[in-house]
């Protein structure tokens, strides 16, 4: 058997690989963090939130450093039907201060600024260069990978595969049993530039405070969410789509974006925006539903590449996720590797430590709601019924006297064409998954 | 006998080095392949030198990774001028027989810095190449000329050729090469010469105000019209002289200056 060039190779600088790599040079192994891109995050795209609370153990007081745009300190629910818009908007000072909530960023800024962690702790980053493949042994094991540079093979005691969605390393190790297009939803996202005053102006924010809006209703036929974040000088305005639903229509996603930014509650606030990139990204939607293996010997599989986003239609959150999956894989690769121990075996820390903690917790809490959130009655229904029976309530149809709010919603649900044990169970089942 | 490439590490205009957004222009990759190539066909060994600052060791590792044997730093600012650059890549590879260069740097771009090497080496030069082959000891290339015309040279050493960016395709290092480079000692030597900043023009160009004989004619017009020549026939300059190349150059400085583009 040929001997390990490296103790670990870590496949893709994403937020998954700079962890895994950094926690697991920082534990002392012999490190390679291989990125296909020209520089970690070059290729990446996301809506823009990242939520870092699980860096305060890998890089105490990371605020002081990390490459923020804007504190999220308001974030805004919407759901609209073609001329009406029903929000929740809640703001809070304290995600503006130390030790903060969610913040927008760009991910060539963040993903680099990560990686540059792991290189700090003594990780060798190595930049395009594409994986190809695996290297197996005699018995299945994953001894190394395959890279597109001539003479391209790198033999490791661990790999770990951070390759992201539609994970070729995962898929080709046989760990996901079957995909299906209807486990990902496509994200489409237009960043347009506006002055930082503009922003702060139409988002009612100053300094470095910031808005995330999600938003349900705007996708059409085709179920999916919206959303609308600040950064500093510029917004970003996107659509999530699930994929069956847009492969079945004519629509193409610019087409939709294009008309949620005619919606009257969305048009005045995106206005004039210089259109500075328009890009695209699958996501794994489906959570548990789709979630391959993800330990097998010589190899752990953490992030996107592992289903691990969590994405319960509006909640997106899938940095936070690669963080922590990537992170605990490191450990779990360090106390291997340390143990002698690299098989299946040896590598279960990570999947451990992945069911203690909030990486599968929060999964398993919000099982249902991605389905109901994208589901057709939440999609198409809801919206409407939901903004009439506000409109009537703060309607004043003098001399009429004002109808109760029950009979409205009554009406309004009848209208709409839902039936009561219907709205009962999803209220239900928003209520688990939720609460 | 050895090889020199001269390589800039360059950044994008709006990013200065941020490590993301800079490296080495496609003109001096060009000029990597063909110092490789060169040195494969005739074994000699190619040692890749850089004027800047520490972050300038990126395209060094770079050309290290892709086959390059030494590699070597000169201190100096991105803002070093073209003629300082030249003095001091000439001044540390006295015995070079080779030097090849990209034909004009992304951010500055003047293309001087191949010219000066080669008078500094009193070498042949051949620049702004957009074709060239190694045939032997000698190196074929073709210039680009104006009006579609080409030139073809052969080019013998000691030379400074300087090439487009679309005259080769680097080739990828290995795995093994990449690895080793981010670890390889990259010697720092200082300049031999004072290096001065570069200056750049930033007023747009205006040819020196010049002295005319007031205008002959009765009327208005007349004048108006011998001032602008537009009536008269292009009598005015024009002038086909066949010269040795030194007499015509010394012909065209005497023109220059008579029309009052030149200081006298
Ligand atoms: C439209 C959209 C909006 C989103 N919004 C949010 C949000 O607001 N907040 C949030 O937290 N999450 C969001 N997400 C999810 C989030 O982007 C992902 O969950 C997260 O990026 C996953 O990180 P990762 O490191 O696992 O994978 P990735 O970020 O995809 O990184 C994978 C890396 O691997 C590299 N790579 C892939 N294959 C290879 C290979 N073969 N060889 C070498 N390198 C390779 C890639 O270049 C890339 O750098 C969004 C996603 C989308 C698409």
């Amino acid at each position: 058997m040929t001997a390990p060039d490296v103790d670990v190779v870590v496949v893709g600088g994403g937020p998954a690989g700079a962890c895994a790599a950094m926690v697991a040079a920082r534990a002392g192994l012999d490190v390679v963090l291989l990125e296909r891109g020209p520089f970690p995050g070059s290729k990446n795209m996301y809506g823009g939130v990242v939520y870092p609370r699980i860096l305060d153990t890998l890089i105490p007081e990371w605020w002081l450093e990390a490459p923020v745009q804007r504190w999220v300190t308001r974030r805004s629910t919407m759901l609209l039907t073609e001329t009406q818009a029903v929000t929740i908007d809640f703001r809070t000072e304290a995600w503006g201060a130390p030790p903060y909530n969610g913040a927008t960023a760009y991910r060539p800024d963040w993903d680099h600024w990560l990686a540059g962690h792991a290189q700090a702790a003594g990780a060798q980053l190595i930049t395009d260069t594409t994986v190809i493949g695996l290297i197996r042994d005699e018995h299945g094991a994953v001894v190394g990978v395959r890279t597109d540079r001539p003479d391209g093979d790198l033999r490791a005691r661990v790999v770990i595969a951070c390759d992201g969605v539609n994970s070729f390393l995962a898929k080709e190790a046989g760990l996901y049993e079957h995909t299906d297009a209807k486990h990902y939803t496509l994200g489409v996202k237009e960043t347009l530039a506006l002055p930082k005053e503009t922003i702060d102006e139409r988002f009612a924010v100053r300094d470095r405070h910031g808005v995330d809006i999600e938003i349900i209703g705007a996708t059409g036929s085709v179920n999916g969410g919206g959303f609308l974040y600040t950064n500093l000088d510029t917004i970003a305005v996107g659509v999530v789509l699930k994929l069956p639903k847009l492969a079945a229509q004519a629509q193409r996603p610019e087409a939709i974006i294009a008309k949620m930014k005619q919606h009257p509650a969305i048009a005045p606030l995106v206005q004039g925006g210089e259109l500075k990139e328009y890009s695209a990204h699958l996501i794994p939607e489906a959570g548990l539903t789709m979630m391959p293996k993800m330990v097998m010997d010589g190899m752990l599989v953490a992030g996107d590449a592992a289903a691990l986003c969590l994405a319960a239609g509006i909640w997106l959150e899938g940095v936070n996720f690669a963080m922590a999956s990537g992170m605990y894989a490191g450990e779990a690769a360090a106390e291997a590797v340390r143990g002698g121990d690299v098989t299946a075996n040896g590598l279960q820390g990570y999947q451990r430590r992945l069911s203690d903690t909030f990486v599968l917790k929060d999964h398993r809490k919000l099982h249902r709601a991605p389905e109901l959130v994208l589901s057709d009655r939440v999609q198409h229904l809801y919206p409407g019924m939901v903004a009439n029976v506000v409109e009537r309530m703060f309607r004043v149809d003098n001399p009429e006297p004002k109808p109760g709010l029950r009979r409205i919603v009554t009406q309004e649900r009848q209208r709409a064409g839902v039936r009561r044990r219907d709205l009962l169970r999803d209220g239900w089942t928003g209520f688990r998954s939720f609460g | 006998m050895s090889i020199v490439v001269c390589l800039k590490w360059v950044s994008h205009p709006g990013e200065p080095h941020d490590s993301r957004f800079s490296g080495m222009s496609h003109a001096d990759q060009s000029a990597l392949e063909f110092a490789l190539q060169q040195a494969e066909s005739t074994g000699a060994t190619v040692t890749a030198i850089t004027v800047g600052p520490p972050g300038a060791e990126k395209v060094l590792r770079d050309a290290l990774a892709c086959g390059a044997h030494h590699a070597v730093r000169i201190e100096g600012p991105t803002t070093t001028s073209g003629t300082d650059v030249a003095t001091a890549i000439a001044d540390h590879i006295t015995d070079a027989r080779w030097v090849w260069c990209g034909d004009y740097s992304l951010d500055r771009g003047a293309g001087s810095v191949p010219a000066f090497i080669a008078a500094h080496l009193n070498a042949q030069q051949a620049l702004g190449i957009i074709h060239a082959s190694i045939e032997g000891d000698a190196v074929h290339a073709t210039r680009r000329l104006d009006g579609g015309r080409r030139e073809l040279l052969e080019v013998t050493a000691p030379a400074v050729v300087s090439v487009e960016g679309a005259t080769a395709r680097l080739r990828r290092a290995t795995l093994a090469a990449v690895r080793a480079a981010a670890s390889a000692t990259i010697p720092v030597v200082s300049a031999t010469t004072p290096m001065h900043r570069a200056e750049f023009m930033v007023r747009p160009y205006r040819p020196r105000a010049r002295v005319l004989p007031a205008p002959e004619g009765a009327t208005a017009l007349e004048r108006l019209r011998v001032l602008t020549d537009a009536a008269a026939a292009s009598a005015a300059r024009g002038d086909t002289v066949r010269l040795e190349p030194a007499d015509a150059a010394a012909r065209i400085v005497r023109a220059l200056r008579e029309w009052g583009y030149l200081a006298h």
